[in-house]
């Protein structure tokens, strides 16, 4: 306590926003007449800096020890209010907000009511206001190192950014190359750049950066510590190939014996791969790996006389006796860029995708067009799960043939409450008219028609591009269709154009599903690991959807990409560099400052029964032993450096021996007093 | 036929070895009480005291009690509390409350030697009073098939077990410890199953209807504070309720003081309550205060598929959180 109370209370009109409904004039006056207050005053903007200018001279001048602000949520402004205080020389933390807008004026009509309830809120903060207490606000080092988890495009430029800015950097795939799903696009729209002409640079950048140490084939297993200061600790799992004498060279995968017998992830099951493998040839490292499950020698125990590859191998690169291995490190920031999956197409039955072989998913048919794709570009009709026929003595191959016609679906797994997916993907609309276009470029002839729910072209170029697509002459029919089935060769898309009201059936030889961007199905990995929250959509939810997009809930960890929601790659590498520049503001000013409202344990009250430790989000209570009158106990003991002052201990514990500083028990209770009593 | 099951001289041969061993500081059993057909709790450091021990199915403590509930008066400088052992006697029911104690870290395993005791039923001590009112004792009780047998100032009475035996024994789950070091008879098997009946009544009550039931039942309460310093589950060094900075509740016996109490201690052991039934055993003013205890174990059962008590492992109710659980009853 700094001497008896001496309350300023100021009361915001917001313009209109509260003076409209509240009579401000009423309640400054009988604020005016509450026991401790020395000044009461309402002004048309309290947060402008004429209002704090009001509060700060009057700190001065009347020596005010206490300050009750009743405006807006303190989420909008109770650091700018705190700053005035600190400005004036007052403890910050002696300032109390009452909300009398989000909470009294936005929800009430009726004026007397509205004033009533924002005397009685205002009443209530300044009872709490003279239970407050200093507190101080201490600060810790931060490393000035950065973990980045996930480097697809938006893991990359989050990279080459804070690296750039001289900051060590450690890039953690989990995947054995670098690149992410735009790797496998062929162009990106709208402006039909080859994708891999643009990423590939930035690919070998990250494996060379001297600031950048890259982890791939690697999972972050652990992380402990807060803003400025996480451990950090990384399983690098074993390629079995030794990474300083792989040389890329591909010896090995010519000679395995799986060769040519594996579905390739990079082509979305459609190219062939061995058990040793490099998962696309600009791949980042360019060493090869060897898939545990699939390699006869690590799975079976047996690979003919003596696995193909080592022999085949040069430097001497393979050895199976490579074990995972563990590192550890200390990063001050993180910025998870862990990406999405594509939606899974059999949760829509009615399509046949995995029934019909040309009923393929928007990411197969870019690997379709792709020059480095199974067909090496060219659009031709599937045959899956059919073993080649091997070629008689003297027969001529018979090239697979090009579709006519090809039709796209938009909206598969977006936009769709059946699949639990309300949210639009953002990319799909845009990617169906690119691969239109595609279409249209590559088959000659070919008919392409795209049956859509709404064409969204919000982007710089995209509605351009929508029109140049329409106008090559792609068909779009605005229709949801229903089912599709075979008859005959022919896939039937069935629909109804909602246009003209015309149910239709419309024949194909394929058909494209533009599939949605769903979160990870290993997003719970990172969740229990850094506490993140997911928006209802369930990506990674962010501090504020406007203001702080690219912040999370806790200090020092940053979302970029897909991870947070459906992005293309514009948006994807502007969130980059926005999260990249947010985890270099810590790591630049080399300080942070911790939360002050943290958590207190008193030991004397405790009984150790760990409720607290458990429910604690961000570890930071543990039990110790202590020594009690000769009595050896455990209590709770908070690392005030990781508490973020949320308060669940708090409201878990029993024996109410654990308060949080400012929403303590003795400073919570006369503030209910208030409210409960009625006038 | 259902028996008496513990074997007194099998009792008093392994309490004597258990008393005996170094490690070991307490045994906590039953022995005769001094009036009517009570028994009270033995706290033996000797192996001269294990004579006494006896179980009956008057035994009706919950003793996991006094395993939390005790005093820690300063001890001289340089000295440290005695750490060796506490062996105790439990009922099928009362071993859930060690469980209970033991996820919330109110000591280890090893610290407690856990004599279980097969239960198939104890005496309610109110109904036997009413039953025998004039007995003097200290008598005796039996099990002997459906019935039991009363003892005392030299007569014999017996009485079919349904009119006496205690209400929570008759929808008893587990008759059989769920922990323990040693058995002292044969396992019991589940002989009843619990339907909620008893609480059925105050579920279908209106808002109104409730709050005057209860108020009429609080009004009674004389804050005496049994039903909290009995519960195995109640012993913070410093009750939040006895606090004066904040005040929570003032020491004044009236109805919104008295509601502020019930409220409270039902809401602190929500997630927590092992259905002993203890608190209202002991309230002599015959507030029923499991109905609240049994409305919030029903609904933590229900809704999050928990049962306090029934797994060392569990983490307390109260500390764990999942994406799935239920929330429509959040308005």
């Amino acid at each position: 306590m700094n001497g008896r109370p001496r309350i300023g209370v100021y009361i915001c009109h917001c313009g209109v926003n509260i003076a409209h409904t509240v009579d401000v004039q009423e309640v400054t006056d009988f604020a005016a007449g509450l026991p401790d207050v020395a000044v009461a005053r309402n002004y048309s903007y309290m947060c402008s800096d004429p209002g704090q200018a009001l509060i700060t001279e009057d700190i001065k001048e009347l020596g005010l020890n206490r300050v009750v602000v009743a405006s807006c949520s303190p989420r909008m402004h109770e650091l700018t209010f705190r700053k005035a205080l600190a400005g004036a020389g007052l403890n910050p933390y002696y300032l109390e907000m009452a909300n009398i807008r989000e909470q009294c004026s936005w929800v009430h009509e009726d004026r007397s009511i509205a004033t009533s309830k924002a005397k009685k809120l205002v009443a209530s903060a300044i009872s709490k206001s003279r239970m407050l207490e200093a507190l101080e606000v201490k600060e810790v080092d931060v490393e000035p190192a950065a973990l980045i988890i996930g480097a697809g495009i938006s893991g990359i430029q989050t990279a080459l950014d804070i690296a750039d800015a001289g900051f060590k950097v450690y890039l953690v795939e989990k995947s054995p190359t670098v690149g992410g799903h735009m790797a496998q696009l062929d162009k990106t729209f709208p402006t039909l750049d080859c994708s891999a002409c643009i990423l590939t640079p930035k690919m070998v950048d990250v494996g060379n950066h001297p600031n950048i140490e890259l982890y791939t084939y690697s999972q972050v297993e652990e992380i402990s510590g807060y803003v400025g200061n996480f451990d950090v600790k990384v399983r690098r799992k074993s390629r079995y190939v030794d990474m300083a004498k792989c040389t890329g060279c591909g010896d090995c995968a010519e000679a395995c014996r799986m060769a040519g017998r594996i579905s390739n992830e990079f082509d979305e099951g459609m190219g062939m791969r061995g058990a040793i493998y490099l998962p696309f040839p600009q791949a980042v490292p360019a060493k090869y790996t060897i898939d545990k499950e699939k390699c006869l020698f690590l799975s079976k125990g047996k690979c003919g006389e003596s696995p193909k590859c080592a022999e085949a191998c040069q430097p001497g690169a393979v050895n199976f006796d490579i074990e995972d291995e563990i590192i550890e490190f200390k990063v001050g920031t993180i910025v998870v860029a862990s990406g999405f999956d594509v939606f899974d197409a059999t949760l829509k039955p009615e399509y046949g995708y995995g029934v019909y072989d040309n009923v393929v998913t928007a990411l197969e048919f870019e690997r379709l067009v792709s020059a480095s794709g199974p067909t090496g570009g060219k659009i031709t009709m599937l045959e899956r799960g059919k073993k080649k026929k091997k070629k008689k003595e003297g027969e001529e191959e018979v090239p697979p043939r090009m579709p006519e016609s090809i039709t796209f679906i938009q909206c598969v797994g977006s936009r769709d409450k059946s699949v639990g997916n309300e949210y639009c993907s953002r990319v799909c609309c845009m990617y169906t008219a690119k691969q239109a276009h595609l279409a249209k470029d590559k088959i000659p002839g070919v008919d392409v028609s795209v049956f859509y729910m709404d064409v969204r072209a919000f982007g710089k170029g995209f509605e351009e591009f929508y029109d140049r697509v329409r106008r090559e002459g792609v068909n779009y029919i605005r229709g949801n269709p229903s089912e599709i089935f075979k008859r005959g060769d022919k896939l039937v898309v069935k629909a109804e154009d909602t246009l003209t009201a015309t149910p239709l059936e419309h024949e194909t030889d394929m058909v494209v599903l533009a599939v949605g961007l769903t979160p990870r199905s290993d997003r719970r990995e990172i969740i229990d690991m850094l506490k993140l929250s997911q928006s209802p959509d369930l990506f990674y939810l962010e501090a504020h959807p406007k203001l702080r997009p690219v912040d999370t809930a806790t200090d020092g960890i940053y979302l970029a990409g897909c991870c947070q929601a459906p992005k293309d790659i514009p948006d994807a590498v502007a969130q980059a560099k926005g999260a990249a520049s947010a985890a270099m503001i810590p790591m630049a000013s080399g300080k942070v400052k911790v939360e002050a409202q943290t958590s207190i344990v008193n030991e004397a009250a405790c009984r150790g029964c760990g409720f607290c430790v458990e429910i604690c989000p961000f570890s930071a209570i543990e039990l110790v032993e202590v020594n009690q009158m000769g009595w050896m106990r455990e209590v709770a003991r908070v690392n005030e450096a990781l508490c973020k002052g949320c308060g669940a201990c708090a409201a878990g514990c029993l024996s109410g021996a654990i308060q949080q500083r400012s929403f303590k028990d003795t400073q919570i209770l006369p503030q209910i007093i208030v409210l409960g009593v009625n006038e | 036929m259902v028996e008496q099951l513990i074997d007194t001289d099998k009792l008093k041969k392994i309490a004597e070895e258990v008393i005996s061993r170094e490690d070991v500081r307490l045994l906590i059993g039953y022995r005769k009480g001094t009036f009517g057909f009570r028994m009270r709790p033995a706290f033996v450091e000797e192996v001269s005291e294990v004579g006494e021990l006896e179980f009956t199915p008057a035994c009706v403590n919950n003793l996991a009690t006094y395993l939390t509930n005790y005093e820690r008066p300063p001890l001289p400088r340089g000295t440290t509390n005695d750490t060796r052992k506490v062996a105790v006697m439990v009922k099928g029911c009362d071993s859930r409350a060690l469980l209970q104690q033991m996820v919330e870290l109110a000591y280890k395993r090893d610290d407690v030697i856990i004599l279980g005791i097969p239960c198939n039923g104890v005496i309610d001590p109110a109904k036997v009073d009413k039953r025998f009112p004039e007995a003097k004792g200290p008598g005796d009780v039996k099990r002997e098939g459906d019935n039991f047998t009363f003892s005392a100032d030299g007569k014999t009475e017996t009485v079919p077990a349904a009119e006496v035996i205690a209400d929570k024994c008759t929808r008893c789950r587990y008759p059989t410890p769920l922990v323990y070091d040693e058995l002292l008879a044969p396992e019991v098997e589940r002989f009843a199953d619990d339907t909620y009946e008893d609480i059925a009544g105050l579920e279908k009550r209106g808002s109104d209807e409730k709050w005057a039931y209860w108020e009429e039942k609080f009004s009674r309460c004389v804050r005496c504070y049994g039903c909290r310093n009995v519960c195995p589950m109640c012993y913070c060094d410093e009750c939040v309720l006895d606090r004066l900075s904040p005040q929570w509740m003032r020491r004044s016996v009236d109805i919104s003081e008295n509601t502020a109490y019930h409220i409270s201690r039902a809401y602190h052991l929500a997630g927590r309550c092992i259905q002993c039934g203890e608190c209202q055993r002991v309230c002599p003013m015959d507030i029923p205060i499991m109905e609240m205890n049994r409305k919030f174990y029903k609904d933590v059962a229900e809704f999050y598929e928990y049962e306090p008590g029934t797994d060392a492992e569990e983490k307390p109710l109260l500390s764990i959180f999942s994406v799935d659980d239920k929330e429509d009853f959040i308005l």
